[in-house]
């Protein structure tokens, strides 16, 4: 591996976005080799103030949200409401092979990151993350992880039928959003490599979420044929077993309905009462005895049971079983250790710490952090002279944003 | 609009199911891949085309919407064409028929497989190389593939022969237990699939960057991904809390980890009818304030910080809650978002399928009436490309829709290896009725 190539060596992107769904995207590329220069607005990128902290001691570079997202990332810090600094943005774009924006339309405009502006200074593609696209009228309004997956993914489904719809975990919707335009960024400079086109590609998160496969594209397509509107289920079962079950140390999910998954889960439970002839019935599945035979026993056989205990027999009988694991168990699990889900980030500053490694493995074009997450400004000087600034210029720029 | 695709001239053969391999080929197909499903009319593959080869009406409306609700409620011969939970991801591919299992299936196989760029497949871990397409065979057929390989808990280590679908994924990958109500159990979550979109989207992107490498470098790869290793890069903050400060996370419901208070889902009028408001800085909790018409609970200076909000939380909530009940949903939506806070109705599918916004953007087009559903409004992908072709070009592909091209075209098959391969099952636009009988 040491002499590889990164599959996006050479790529050259210049990074206007902020936060979580664009910063993702261009993650995304930094870890498997482009070069990403990611333009910080002054007093930074608005994520170095989130949680969770190294140490649980808030500080704009110790932001675990923050460190996660801009791995491999260059910091330069610019003022794009001067002139000045819509004049860095302008060189830096010019120079890259991919612009990623990240702002409403009408911030764009303002910063002179629309596109009519950029494609003045280059012919390379522009993919601007949006929260509702450029035209239409929800366009210029706000979003927030939970408000975008109440009105674009499937919110209302999610949850039970009593309660209040429920979000995703943590800012799920907005990293899938940051998958999906890492998808059009990847699209974007294929098309430019290939044929040399330059284009926009609007990607926005409302958009996004209304395609998400996490049933949403399902539940708007049964409606359009059949008129039926997904609700929220009554509770977790599903039929003679199924859904979350209790166990010595934990949860774990479940899916047994019938048939093979049924056949499978016996085998795992491995009781003579699961045995009976009867439950080969699918009228006697259904009745209230074969539900307080099935519930007497596996209900007993989960409690003395660890989820990794009820995992390891799910596996064998390949039953679909699998444990409900938290942020610690993913990060202390040894499979996953030793699969290399995790690696240590060596700091300037701060030390060495984990940080949650490759998403996937390509065999041979690497994924690596090459780098930590950048020091705010840490590459201010030397990007702006690379793109011609002189000591003079550099000066002045640096000095509107008083660090 | 040049039609340039970014991946024109790529090709996929393509044995993904469910939905999280089906969504990573869509992408590369969106992109202009020529990609090519490889069905098996002897094999029902389970949550890949339907929920069951053989449906009838009064099964279909016992099953939850996205899964049950064919055209008119009626699945009718070929629930295969028609599902609402997976029609969708076959746009823009084409499919084929064969059985894999067989001597001759297997050799058509490999015939594609030499003129393929990408070999994309999730299945449960070992049944390719039962049918003898090892990575080493594969790459005997053709040394510059791109293969990638998408199981559900990785290749190596001992989850690998662990099985699931979406919701197993989001068990392991740490979703599940991080999404319930802040005052239930776990075990009364229900199920969604965040995982299989996640990874399905990862999928694609490791793939388009292993052919940049190849395109460059003529090299191709092997692409490894565990689904539930995937998806935990969605809850990065909690993974985080975990490694660096110990602290194991768990459900806050609808409450905000990036620090905004109030951040929740609160009644509206109507039944089932909500909306979630955030606010995302303290300007936007004096913008709420306002519109309220500042009432006393409300302007207490020790709410003017999130910090004092959080302490507050609850009574912030149940006045909302007594508030907002009586509100339209769409009025207050529009009326917050205009006095600067972040809110917006929860829409379920019909409001999603009628929303205003949506149509006026592009969003739907609309695909003409075939054998197995009418003319329908389809969602084009949500990356709106300025120059390339990138959207709907072709409805999604029926069974075996695609044979000709295959065996005719690509393969160049004479009459009569057609016709034996046809008389053995191998081409069709049906499954094998045997199989049909059983299922």
């Amino acid at each position: 591996m040491a002499n590889s190539t990164y599959a996006l060596d050479g790529l050259v992107v210049a990074d206007f976005t902020s936060h979580i769904a664009g910063p993702y995207a261009t993650k995304l590329l930094a870890d498997l080799g482009a070069r990403v220069i990611k333009v910080e607005r002054p007093g930074g990128d608005p994520a170095r103030r989130l949680g969770p902290f190294l140490g649980d001691e808030p500080g704009i570079e110790r932001s675990g949200t923050y460190q996660f997202l801009n791995t491999n990332k260059e910091s330069v810090v610019l003022d794009l409401k001067s002139a000045q600094g819509r004049e860095a943005a302008h060189r830096f774009a010019s120079a890259a092979d991919l612009v990623v924006t990240g702002c409403p339309p009408a911030v764009a405009a303002r910063l002179g990151l629309d596109y009519e502006s950029l494609a003045r200074r280059t012919k390379a593609p522009v993919v601007a993350i949006t929260n509702f696209g450029s035209a239409g009228p929800y366009r210029d309004y706000a979003l927030s992880d939970t408000v975008l997956f109440a009105m674009g993914g499937e919110m209302f489904s999610h949850g039970t039928v009593d309660r209040e719809p429920l979000k995703l975990g943590g800012t799920g919707a907005l990293l899938q959003c940051g998958a999906m335009a890492g998808i059009a960024a990847l699209g974007a400079i294929h098309a430019y490599e290939l044929h040399g086109v330059g284009q926009l590609v609007d990607v926005p998160l409302f958009d996004v979420q209304i395609n998400s496969v996490d049933r949403r594209s399902s539940t708007i397509l049964a409606y359009r044929f059949s008129g039926r509107v997904q609700e929220r289920p009554p509770g977790a079962g599903a039929g003679i077993a199924g859904g979350i079950y209790e166990c010595a140390d934990g949860f774990v999910e479940v899916t047994a309905s019938s048939g093979n998954y049924w056949n499978r889960f016996v085998d795992m439970i491995d009781d003579p009462a699961l045995r009976d002839p009867r439950f080969a019935e699918p009228a006697f599945l259904v009745s209230p005895e074969a539900k307080e035979i099935v519930d007497g026993v596996v209900y007993p056989w989960m409690f003395s049971h660890t989820r990794l205990e009820v995992w390891a027999a799910a596996r064998r009988a390949h039953a679909v079983v699998a444990p409900l694991f938290t942020g610690k168990d993913v990060y202390e699990d040894a499979v996953f250790r030793e699969r290399g889900l995790w690696t240590e980030v060596e700091h300037a500053t701060l030390g060495s710490f984990p940080m949650l490694g490759r998403p996937y493995v390509l065999e041979k074009t690497p994924w690596a952090i090459r780098r930590h997450a950048p020091i705010l400004g840490e590459h201010t000087e030397a990007v702006l002279a690379e793109v011609g600034f002189s000591p003079d210029e550099r000066a002045a720029i640096r000095q509107e944003v008083p660090a | 609009m040049t039609g340039k695709l970014p991946l024109e001239g790529v090709r996929i053969c393509d044995f993904s199911a469910v939905w999280a391999g089906q969504s990573a080929t869509m992408y590369l197909a969106d992109m202009g891949a020529d990609c090519i499903k490889v069905e098996n009319p002897f094999v029902w593959n389970p949550m890949t085309r339907a929920a069951s080869p053989r449906i009838n009406p009064v099964i279909a409306a016992a099953i939850p919407a996205w899964l049950g609700g064919h055209p008119k409620g009626d699945p009718g011969p070929r629930p295969w064409n028609n599902s609402p939970a997976f029609i969708h991801v076959m746009r823009n591919k084409k499919s084929f028929t064969v059985d894999s299992r067989r001597p001759e299936g297997l050799a058509v196989v490999k015939a594609l497989i030499r003129i393929s760029d990408v070999l994309a497949e999730n299945l449960a871990l070992g049944t390719l190389d039962k049918l003898g397409l090892t990575d080493d065979a594969i790459r005997a057929e053709r040394p510059d593939i791109v293969i990638l390989h998408m199981p559900g808990f990785g290749r190596t280590g001992d989850y690998r022969e662990g099985r699931g679908y979406g919701a197993h994924m989001d068990a392991v990958g740490g979703s599940t237990i991080l999404r319930g109500y802040r005052d239930t159990s776990p075990y009364t979550n229900t199920q969604i699939f965040a995982g299989d979109f996640f990874a399905g989207m990862h999928g694609a992107i490791a793939t388009l960057a292993a052919l940049r490498h190849r395109r460059r470098t003529g090299e191709g790869q092997v692409i490894e991904m565990s689904q539930a290793e995937c998806s935990a890069q969605m809850f990065p903050q909690a993974a985080l809390d975990a490694a660096w400060n110990g602290r194991e996370q768990r459900s806050i419901g609808n409450r905000s980890i990036e620090g905004f208070v109030p951040n929740g889902v609160f009644p509206s009028a109507g039944h089932d009818r909500w909306i979630a408001i955030s606010c995302r800085s303290d300007a936007e909790w004096q913008s709420l304030v306002q519109f309220l018409g500042s009432p006393e609970w409300a302007i207490d200076p020790t709410l003017d910080a999130a910090g004092g909000r959080s302490s507050r939380e609850d009574e912030i909530e149940e006045r909302l809650t007594e508030w907002s009940a009586s509100q339209d949903q769409f009025d207050l939506f529009h009326a917050l978002q205009a006095a600067g806070v972040t809110a917006g109705p929860v829409l379920n599918s019909a409001d999603a399928a009628n929303d205003p916004h949506l149509a006026a953007s592009g969003t739907w087009t609309r695909l003409p009436a075939t054998a197995d559903y009418p003319e329908t409004e389809f969602a084009v992908p949500p990356y709106h490309f300025s120059e390339s072709n990138v959207t709907i070009r072709t409805a999604p592909c029926t069974l075996g829709e695609h044979n000709d091209y295959v065996y005719r075209e690509l393969l160049g098959l004479s009459e009569g290896e057609i016709d034996r391969l046809t008389a053995g099952g191998h081409i069709t636009t049906t499954y094998d009725p045997t199989m049909l009988a059983s299922a």
